[in-house]
């Protein structure tokens, strides 16, 4: 029974290598092959459509993927160079705005300071021919000083910041508060105006606010001394520390004035 | 009728990843399962099964009627003289695996060699990765074997 079966197996298998081999053989010579191949193909693409809709789904995901994937390097390459030409024109534009002011920088000397009027104004070697104009700003070791108050040919006089004539908008740098500096006529320098319990301390730092054109805002002035003294009406008068040596003026640097640099 | 639905899987899946990669001999493997599962009639079923699955395979993807044809009846009737000759004491899991990865191997192999494709380094790395695939579903087919087994004999 056994080798009846087996002889049975090795018969049919014998045969179909047998028709395979003819079909291997003869199909070069069939002329209908090509037909039966597309007929083949044609009843096929009906139940492989899902998988050629699959396919080309995978496709374009991959594709999608590695568009975005590409982009995304792209991005990341341009934010790089967007970067450093942020920071080459920032570092361009400082330099010009540092030759600019370099080129507005007026050195001055002190030509005279009454006693009379000592903590109110002093005399500088610069006026009218030199550009200097009313309302200039004047430094000492970078701190603001005074402004220009009256200018004739050859020499001009400032305002200094312990004149009680001279009042600037300012702003204390660590809470933004906005204040008036004055001077008492006795050689302080006095912050006024601010609210109460708006928590501002000794040591904080007090610049020019924005006022106009001839003196630009963010210039430094000095810092708050004292805890301040209540005025009864809300407000609190702080005495500041000005960071120019008001009593050591020998020679005094003027910020001349040129349109379009704080527009 | 299952024997369509596994060739039709593989034919599927073939389209999928558009000749990227061979895809395993799922078809193959079901004939291989069916032999070591079942009595002798069903044998000569699945080498004519074997002959036609072939032949529409050549007709699908190679366009030379008999090629695969013939390869699919060579590897069951090496399956069937190996079952024969081989006492049941010897039908280890090592020789079931065997018998299941040779149904993934000739076929290829014989693709890869005879059909004058670029067998460049590139080729044969994908017949690499379709043996790497290929394991997994011979390993499967032996796992079946036995629980098959293990259901007769409970």
């Amino acid at each position: 029974m056994v080798d009846k079966r087996l002889t049975a197996e090795w018969i049919h298998g014998i045969v179909a290598l047998i028709v395979g081999f003819f079909l291997l053989g003869a199909s070069p010579n069939l002329g209908v092959l090509r037909s039966v191949v597309d007929f083949v193909g044609s009843v096929l693409s009906v139940p492989e459509y899902p998988a050629v809709v699959s396919r080309e789904f995978l496709q374009d995901l991959y594709r999608w993927a590695k568009d975005k994937n590409d982009l995304t390097r792209q991005l990341k390459v341009l934010q790089d160079e967007n970067s450093k030409l942020r920071i080459t024109r920032s570092v361009l534009v400082a330099e010009q705005i540092k030759a600019e002011l370099d080129a507005r920088m007026e050195e001055a000397r002190v030509t005279l300071r009454e006693p009379h009027s000592w903590w109110n104004e002093f005399r500088i070697d610069k006026g009218f021919n030199q550009g200097v104009i009313i309302g200039l700003p004047v430094f000492q070791n970078g701190f603001l000083v005074g402004r220009v108050s009256s200018v004739s040919t050859f020499s001009s006089w400032v305002e200094l910041l312990t004149s009680p004539a001279l009042m600037i908008p300012v702003v204390i740098e660590e809470t933004r508060e906005l204040g008036v500096v004055v001077g008492d006529g006795s050689g302080s320098v006095l912050l006024t105006y601010i609210p109460e319990g708006r928590g501002i301390e000794a040591g904080m730092k007090v610049s020019t606010a924005l006022i106009s054109e001839l003196l630009p805002p963010g210039i430094p002035i000095g810092s708050i001394a004292d805890e301040g003294a209540a005025s009864g009406s809300g407000y609190v008068t702080y005495k500041i520390t000005p960071g120019a040596a008001t009593s050591l003026l020998y020679t005094v640097t003027i910020l001349k004035h040129s349109k379009g640099i704080f527009r | 009728m299952i024997y369509a639905v596994f060739w039709l899987a593989q034919d599927l899946l073939t389209v999928l990843t558009s000749g990227a990669m061979q895809i395993p001999e799922i078809f193959l493997s079901c004939l291989v399962y069916r032999l070591l599962t079942r009595d002798w009639e069903v044998n000569i079923f699945v080498i004519w099964t074997a002959f036609l699955g072939g032949l529409l395979w050549d007709l699908r993807w190679v366009g030379i009627p008999g090629f695969f044809a013939l390869s699919y009846v060579s590897v069951v009737m090496l399956v069937l003289w190996v079952w024969n000759a081989l006492p049941v004491s010897g039908r280890t899991p090592l020789v079931i695996f065997f018998l299941f990865w040779t149904a993934q191997l000739i076929p290829t192999i014989l693709s890869a060699l005879l059909l004058g494709r670029n067998i460049s380094e590139a080729r044969w790395m994908l017949f690499a990765a379709q043996q790497g695939c290929a394991v997994p579903v011979a390993l499967l087919g032996a796992f079946f074997y036995f629980q098959h087994e293990k259901g007769q004999n409970a």
